[in-house]
């Protein structure tokens, strides 16, 4: 009965095919580790996302009288409120740590490079995107940290030349953080997550066009592929398994651990808490900003320093195939470079002052002197694999990635191009 | 090693944002909340004689207090004017109580999660009155020096350690209250996630056994 | 035949997979039901299901209009000759007698929605009129004249003493 079903649709859809082509029998180098699962375990957590955001709508009202009061109605008398509530702000954590690992794994790994870009620029798109989703969440709860976390953000925007104060009433709609400014984010907040979801697909397009990077950085052999299922699903599904059981373990016993207690006592514009501090997801970008005494360049350095790695394809100038693993002056730039993560986070913790305030700019100027190093670190480590020679692993997986590749449905398509091209000129040619 | 970085520095980034909120003035007194039922009716007695004179509990019915075991009887009791349907608001006028401390004593519905240890803080705050002078005419708070809040609970007043040793008992009883009022759902929000912590494991297992079935196949 | 030893052997596949896929299965049950049971009526909401009516308010001869459940309930003190009219009259589009629709016969309790599309009517001496078409009600609320195809509706009430009832039921 279901056979007859589906060959209905497959006449008139190609969905048995592409489930085919795009799940079940897709593709994937068989040395894939769970560094691998968290693109999936962003999904996951995106429709997480999703499902309790919408059922918080239904009883959320976007008011300034009204809008902290609806979360305590939420809380205390919708049913499994508390439930919905806590999902969506353990989410919002949840979804920055999958998403913080998932870009490490493409640092780390190396899979930003050729022929990955615009994987990678997607996935910027991507990051932007849901720190502007979570921003805008972030003020509808409307307590003490909400609104001064908004009222500080917008305000930056005042650094924009000339009109910087225009943009500021503008994104705001009003002088201060007010109704206007709460209204039009809760518009914004439903919104941005469909359109996340169209990036997802694109994110998705880019990658099976190019397929997934493995541990090794150097493309394998086809037959090192294995079909996505069972294989990659059973594995997903584990990993999944494992995550839920970190993730609910903060939603049913610990959810106040992401909640600041601050923003449990309602917005008051005339009060502002000793310490505003922004969601961890926000800190080390936060550090960076404080660490410009000028407020221009303070805002231009937060952005560049996530603007800056659209560059990483370009200012990796290696020719050295691979990620960190056969590249070991890459791998400890790497290292170095998350330990100043690290650093930036503790510090966009702290109060700007004494000591913080030296630490914050060494902070800031290892993040950056490291994108600036790379092209030189680079460099010089492919002269020195040159040299030395790459380790015999390396070499045989560099030789089988250059037979795939003349194999390869691209490459095999250009020739066949390039050979048609050849053939009509040559036709015209003929007949002139 | 990489993972680790990892994990130590999303450890750093909450370390950091932790150590931000410190106390106010003097040291907090770590005291243990009782969550028993017992505990939190007498601190809802004690709320809505004595605190809720000047602060009000909005998020909090009067027929809610059935949630800590109190009979309707019970509730009826703590009336005065109000219907058992109404929300515990104080009944000292807004204005007369805004001219006596500067402005409207805050709502204690989420008082105790409003700070990091905010049971303690409002154990702390009850217990650490104390006279200014010789006279015995002013008093002050060693936790928020300069408070425009009375003495609620006349703790500089008590004179020997029964006394203090009983209103220490109240404090925590009306902490206890307010943990219970901040969050009513709490207790069967731990109850449902034991359930589904060990629901999880299970399917876990189970998921790594099939996992393994599965690859054990190619390697 | 494949022994239910070999670890291969398709017995053995199948149930793991399939005891896992049932477990899975009922998590995944089970993760909705918050979901849907969060749209139903909220506590504050279910605390508006009942509402209390004081009769001592309602002098004989007059009709209260209460609100229960966001809708009309008209609550009518009858006089002894509308009670005596009511219990020999009878109606022919919803045939019900007084009895059957009232508890102490001094007191009519109804649902003030008109059955046809849901006017609130409005009263007259011998009962009600509905603005919208023209349905006509008795003084028991029996529909004496349509559209309406039925009587107004009786709500479930109980007499918590004799000058109180709540109407509805605790949700």
């Amino acid at each position: 009965m279901i056979k007859k079903v589906f060959s209905w649709v497959d006449e008139r859809f190609p969905l048995d095919e592409m489930i085919k082509h795009e799940l079940t029998e897709y593709p994937v180098p068989r040395n894939l580790n769970y560094m691998w699962s968290f693109g999936f375990l962003a999904m996951f957590v995106l429709i997480v996302q999703l499902v309790s955001g919408i059922f918080l709508a239904m009883h959320y009202k976007a008011d300034v009288g009204m809008a902290f009061d609806s979360i305590q109605h939420i809380m205390r008398d919708v049913n499994y409120g508390w439930l919905i509530r806590y999902l969506h702000s353990t989410g919002a954590s949840a979804f920055f740590a999958v998403i913080f690992i998932h870009i490490g794994r493409t640092l780390y790994y190396g899979s930003y490079r050729r022929p990955r870009e615009l994987l990678w620029w997607t996935g910027l798109v991507l990051l932007l995107l849901l720190m502007a989703t979570a921003f805008m969440g972030y003020l509808l709860p409307w307590g003490q940290m909400s609104f001064w976390g908004a009222q500080v953000i917008t305000a930056l925007f005042g650094v924009t030349p000339f009109i910087g104060e225009d943009v500021v009433v503008w994104l705001r709609g009003d002088f201060v953080v007010g109704d206007a400014t709460l209204t039009r984010f809760f518009a914004l907040h439903y919104l941005f997550p469909f359109i996340i979801c169209v990036a997802v697909a694109i994110h998705l397009v880019a990658l099976h066009w190019v397929k997934s990077s493995n541990p090794s950085g150097i493309t394998l052999h086809a037959k090192d592929n294995i079909p996505f299922h069972p294989y990659f699903t059973i594995k997903d599904l584990f990993g999944l398994g494992v995550f839920l059981i970190i993730f609910f373990g903060f939603v049913f016993f610990s959810p106040e651990f992401w909640i600041m207690p601050e923003n449990n006592v309602p917005a008051d514009p005339m009060v502002t808490p000793p310490h505003i501090v922004p969601e961890w997801y926000f800190l080390p970008f936060y550090a960076i900003l404080r660490s410009i005494p000028d407020p221009l360049g303070g805002v231009v350095a937060m952005a560049m320093s996530i603007l800056i790695f659209l560059a990483m394809p370009w200012l990796d100038r290696s020719n050295v195939p691979g990620g960190a693993k056969f590249r070991p002056g890459y791998r400890i730039m790497i290292y170095v470079w998350f330990l100043d993560l690290m650093l930036l986070g503790y510090l966009g913790a702290q109060a700007p002052e004494g000591i913080y305030i030296l630490l914050g700019r060494i902070a800031t100027f290892i993040y950056f002197g490291l994108f600036l190093l790379l092209p030189f670190i680079s460099r010089r480590e492919e002269r020195r694999s040159r040299e030395q020679g790459l380790p015999r692993e390396a070499e045989r997986l560099i030789r089988e990635e250059q037979e795939e590749l003349l194999k390869s449905e691209h490459y095999l398509r250009r020739e066949n191009d390039q050979q048609e091209l050849k053939d009509i000129r040559k036709r015209l040619e003929d007949k002139s | 090693m990489r993972r680790l970085l990892v994990l130590l520095s999303a450890a750093a980034m909450f370390a950091g944002a932790q150590s931000v909120m410190a106390g106010a003035g003097g040291a907090l007194k770590m005291v243990d909340i009782d969550n028993s039922e017992q505990a939190r009716q007498r601190g809802a007695e004690i709320v809505v004689s004595t605190c809720m004179m000047c602060h009000s509990l909005k998020y909090i019915k009067f027929s809610d207090l059935s949630q800590i075991g109190m009979t309707e009887e019970q509730i009826k009791y703590l009336l005065e004017d109000q219907d058992i349907d109404d929300r515990m608001m104080s009944l000292t006028p807004i204005e007369v109580r805004k001219e006596s401390y500067g402005k409207v004593p805050p709502d204690l519905s989420l008082m105790a999660i409003a700070r990091k240890k905010g049971p303690q803080h409002i154990y702390t705050l009850l217990t650490d009155y104390y006279y200014k002078d010789a006279e015995q005419e002013e008093t002050d708070n060693h936790l928020f020096p300069g408070i425009k809040m009375p003495d609620a609970l006349a703790y500089a007043d008590a004179e020997s350690d029964e006394e203090r040793a009983e209103i220490e008992a109240q404090s925590r009883d009306v902490a206890s209250f307010l943990v219970w009022a901040a969050d009513p759902s709490a207790e069967s929000r731990r109850t449902i996630g034991a359930y589904v912590i060990v629901y999880l494991i299970i399917l876990t297992t189970l998921l790594y056994f099939l996992k393994r079935r599965v690859w054990g196949k190619i390697h | 035949m494949a022994s239910d030893k070999d670890l291969d052997s398709p017995d053995r596949r199948d149930f793991l997979g399939k005891v896992t896929t049932a477990v899975g299965a009922v998590g995944v049950a089970g993760a909705c039901y918050p979901f849907v049971s969060s749209m139903n009526p909220s506590k504050d909401v279910k605390a508006k299901s009942t509402s209390v009516v004081d009769l001592a308010s309602i002098p004989k001869g007059k009709t209260h209009t209460i609100e229960w459940q966001g809708k009309p309930v008209f609550v009518t003190h009858r006089s002894d000759e509308t009670i005596a009219d009511m219990q020999d009259a009878s109606t022919e589009l919803d045939p019900q007698t007084d009895a059957d629709r009232i508890q102490k016969p001094e007191w009519l309790v109804v649902v003030g929605l008109c059955t046809h599309l849901g006017c609130v009517p409005n009263r007259t001496d011998d009962g009600w009129i509905c603005p919208c078409h023209g349905s006509l009600y008795d003084n028991s609320g029996r529909v004496v004249r349509g559209p309406a195809p039925n009587n107004l509706i009786v709500p479930h009430y109980e007499f918590v003493d004799e000058k109180t009832i709540i109407v509805g039921k605790k949700v």
